[in-house]
C-alpha cells in the first residue's frame, strides 16, 4: 500500500512530466506612451481578455510623462516582475527598438500597438489603426458634407509620432483627388501634447482666417477636442468638421450640430485582442503566419488595421457598440489568418 | 520722458507695438474682438504663472513644479466639483489651499534641508504630477459648472472675464515687491541672502514665503485652465515650465535674483503669445515652427539687451 509521501511523490512525477503539454502562465503588461485619454480603453480590454482568455495579469500603466526614458524604466519594471507579454506604444518609432530587442533577447514576445516601429524591428507585428486610411476616409467625409468644395485646415498631432506624417499625407491625398475643388489651407501640428496649446493655436488660426476656413479634419485627440470646443463657443455650424476619436466633448458637439462625426479607432480592441494573441503565442506555443496578409506603412511590412468607423449624429448614442462590433468581427478571423498554431 | 527711456520695459514696449502693427499690416483679421480675445486669453493664463516663476526667480530660486502644482490643483478643483458636488466658492477655497499647501512644503523643505529649490522642486514636481494622475488615471473631469465654463469663454467686446483675475493679480504683485517692505525683503535677499541676512531678514520667512505665494499663483492659473479648457484634464501645466522662465527672463529678469519686472514679464508674455499668434497667422511649415519660435525669441531678449546696454541699464550678472 502506498504512502501519503509516495502518492506526494508519484503526483509531482506526473507534474513534471505534464508540465511541457500545460498552458504557459501569461501575464500581459499593456505599456502607451505617456498619459493620454486614448489610452484608457486599453485598461478595459486587458481586464476583459484577462477573463475571457484566462491570463495571470493583463496590467496597464501609463508613464508619468511622454518620455522615451520613462516608458523603457517602465518596460524594465514589468520585465523584471515576471510579465512575460508586452502590448507597447511605441515612444519613438526607432527608439522603441531598443527596449523591444532586450524584451525579445529574453525570450519575451513584444507587439508594437496603435503606432508602428520602424522596420528591422523585434515587434511581433505592428497592430494600430491604419491611420492613414482613418485621415483619408475622414476628409473624404468632411468634403463630401462640404459639398465637394471649399476650403479646409488640419489639426493633427506631435511629430514626432510615427503617425502623425501618415495622416499629413493621407489628408493631402484626399485633398489632391479633388482636383483643385478643395484647398488645404494649412496644417497645424504638434498640438497634442497639451491642451492649452491646442486651444490657443487652433482659436488663433479661427480669429485670423476663420471666414476663409469652410471645413475642419482632426486627426489627434487633444486638436479634436480644443476644435469641437471652439466652434462650440463662437457658436459656428457653418464650418464643418470631422474629428477623431470618442472624447466626451466630441461626441456632444455632433449631437448639438457642431461636429459633422468623428473617425473612431479602437484602443478597446488592440488590448482585447492583443492580449488574446499574447496567449496563444506565449501559452500555447502559436507563431505570427510569415505569410499573413500584413498591410505595409511607411514604418513596418507587418501591419494589422485594428479597425476604424466613422460615428456621425445618428450613432452617437452607441458609439461602444460600434467599437466592440469592430472588435469582434476581427476576433473572428485574426488567429486563422495571422497564426500557426501546433 | 528720459526716465521712462530707462525703464527695462520700455523697449519691449515698442517690439510689442510694432510687432503687432506690422501683423495687423499683414492681416487686418489681427485686430478682430475675437483674435484680440485669443490673444488676451493666452496673456491671462500665462502672466499668472509666469509670475509664480518671477517670485522664485526674485530670490535666486526656481520652482520645476510650478505645473504639477497647477495641475494637481487643476484636477482637485475639477474632482471635487465633478465628484463632491462642492459650492464653487468651497471648491475656489479648496483649490487655493491646495496651492498653498504644495508652496509650503516646497519652501519648507528647501529650507529645512539646505537642498536647493531646483532639487527639491524636481522631487515634488514628480510627487504632485504622479499624484494627478493617480486621481484621474489620465482621464479628464468633465463635470465642471457651467459658471465655471462660462467664465473661461465670455468676453466684452475683446476683452475675456479672465482678466478680472489676471490684471488684479498682476497689480498686487507689482505693489508687493514695488512698496511693501515684505516684497522688498525678498528682493534684498535674491539679490544677496548673505548680507539680507545679517540685516535681520530671516531667511526661513523669505524662502518659504516665496514658495508658498508660488505654489498660490500656480493655483489660480491651473483653476483659470480649467476654466478655458471646460475640463480639468491632468495634462494641464505640462508646457508651463519653459514659458514661464521664458517671459520673466525676456521681460528683464535675472536668473540668479534681487530683481522682479513685473511690467516686463507681462511684456515678455506678449512678446511670445504674438511670436506664437504670427507664426498661426503666417502659416509657417509645421516641421519649422519650433525653429522660428526659439529664433524670434532669441532676437526680441537680444534687441531688449541691446538697448539696456547701450544705455547702461542692463542688470548686473552676478556669477556665483
Amino acid at each position: 500500500m502506498m504512502r501519503a509521501r509516495d502518492w506526494l511523490a508519484a503526483a509531482f512525477a506526473a507534474t513534471l512530466l505534464a508540465a511541457p503539454a500545460l498552458a504557459k502562465e501569461v501575464k500581459v503588461a499593456l505599456v502607451p506612451g505617456g498619459p493620454h485619454p486614448y489610452f484608457a480603453n486599453w485598461e478595459q480590454g486587458g481586464k476583459d481578455a484577462m477573463r475571457d482568455f484566462g491570463l495571470a495579469a493583463a496590467d496597464y500603466k501609463v508613464p508619468a510623462k511622454w518620455e522615451l526614458g520613462l516608458q523603457n524604466q517602465l518596460i524594465e519594471n514589468f520585465a523584471a516582475q515576471g510579465y512575460n507579454a508586452f502590448l507597447i506604444f511605441p515612444g519613438d518609432p526607432v527608439g522603441t527598438n531598443g527596449p523591444m530587442q532586450d524584451l525579445a533577447s529574453s525570450g519575451i514576445p513584444s507587439i508594437a500597438t496603435a503606432g508602428c516601429t520602424k522596420d528591422p524591428t523585434p515587434a511581433l507585428f505592428c497592430f494600430g489603426t491604419d491611420v492613414g486610411h482613418s485621415a483619408y476616409l475622414g476628409t473624404k467625409e468632411l468634403i463630401k458634407t462640404m459639398g465637394g468644395k471649399g476650403t479646409i485646415v488640419h489639426f493633427t498631432g506631435n511629430l514626432v509620432d510615427p503617425n502623425t506624417e501618415l495622416r499629413m499625407k493621407a489628408v493631402q491625398q484626399a485633398v489632391d483627388e479633388s482636383h483643385g475643388a478643395i484647398k488645404l489651407l494649412q496644417t497645424i501640428a504638434d498640438i497634442d501634447r497639451t491642451p492649452q496649446e491646442a486651444d490657443e493655436k487652433i482659436n488663433a488660426l479661427l480669429a485670423a482666417r476663420g471666414k476663409e476656413i469652410d471645413g475642419i479634419i482632426t486627426t489627434a485627440w487633444l486638436p479634436s477636442v480644443s476644435a469641437a470646443t471652439a466652434l462650440r463657443r463662437i457658436g459656428d455650424k457653418r464650418i464643418k468638421m470631422v474629428g477623431i476619436d470618442h472624447d466626451q466633448v466630441v461626441l456632444a458637439a455632433i449631437k448639438d450640430g457642431f461636429v459633422h462625426g468623428t473617425m473612431l479607432q479602437n484602443p478597446y480592441g488592440q488590448a482585447y485582442i492583443g492580449s488574446y494573441v499574447m496567449e496563444e503565442i506565449v501559452g500555447h506555443g502559436c507563431k505570427v503566419n510569415p505569410n499573413a496578409p500584413f498591410k505595409k506603412n511607411a514604418y513596418t511590412t507587418r501591419f494589422i488595421d485594428s479597425g476604424t468607423a466613422f460615428l456621425g449624429a445618428d450613432g452617437v448614442a452607441h458609439y461602444q457598440d460600434a467599437m466592440k462590433k469592430v472588435t469582434q468581427d476581427l476576433m473572428k478571423t485574426f488567429k486563422a489568418t495571422y497564426l500557426t498554431c501546433p | 520722458m528720459k526716465g521712462l527711456l530707462r525703464t527695462d520695459w520700455i523697449g519691449l514696449l515698442v517690439l510689442v507695438l510694432a510687432g503687432g502693427a506690422a501683423l495687423a499690416a499683414a492681416r487686418p483679421e489681427f485686430l478682430t474682438a475675437y483674435n484680440i480675445d485669443v490673444i488676451l486669453v493666452s496673456f491671462c493664463l500665462t502672466v499668472v504663472y509666469a509670475l509664480g516663476q518671477g517670485v522664485m526667480i526674485a530670490i535666486g530660486h526656481m520652482n520645476l513644479a510650478l505645473g504639477a502644482t497647477g495641475c494637481l490643483v487643476a484636477v482637485a478643483f475639477g474632482g471635487v466639483l465633478e465628484v463632491w458636488h462642492l459650492p464653487l466658492a468651497l471648491a475656489i477655497g479648496f483649490g487655493l489651499l491646495l496651492g498653498v499647501a504644495c508652496g509650503f512644503v516646497n519652501g519648507w523643505l528647501t529650507y529645512r534641508t539646505g537642498l536647493t529649490s531646483f532639487i527639491i522642486t524636481l522631487a515634488t514636481l514628480s510627487i504632485f504630477k504622479g499624484a494627478a494622475l493617480g486621481i484621474t488615471q489620465a482621464q479628464p473631469f468633465y463635470g465642471i459648472p457651467a459658471a465655471v465654463k462660462a467664465f473661461g469663454s465670455d468676453r466684452w467686446g475683446p476683452l475675456p472675464e479672465m482678466l478680472l483675475v489676471a490684471l488684479p493679480i498682476v497689480i498686487v504683485i507689482a505693489v508687493f515687491f514695488g512698496r511693501m517692505v515684505v516684497g522688498r525683503q525678498l528682493l534684498a535677499y535674491g539679490g544677496n541672502p548673505h548680507a539680507a541676512e545679517l540685516s535681520g531678514i530671516p531667511a526661513s520667512r523669505v524662502v518659504i514665503l516665496a514658495h508658498t505665494l508660488s505654489g498660490v499663483l500656480a493655483a489660480v492659473a491651473g483653476m483659470l485652465s480649467v476654466a478655458r479648457l471646460q475640463n480639468a484634464t491632468p495634462s494641464i501645466g505640462d508646457e508651463w515650465l519653459i514659458a514661464s522662465f521664458a517671459a520673466p527672463v525676456i521681460g528683464g529678469a535675472v536668473l540668479t535674483g534681487g530683481h522682479l519686472p513685473v511690467i516686463g514679464t507681462c511684456l515678455g508674455v506678449l512678446v511670445v503669445a504674438l511670436i506664437n499668434q504670427a507664426l498661426v497667422m503666417l502659416a509657417v511649415d509645421p516641421f519649422y515652427v519650433q525653429v522660428l519660435l526659439g529664433l524670434l525669441i532669441l532676437g526680441a531678449v537680444g534687441l531688449n539687451r541691446l538697448r539696456e546696454v547701450r544705455l547702461g541699464t542692463a542688470p548686473a550678472v552676478r556669477l556665483s
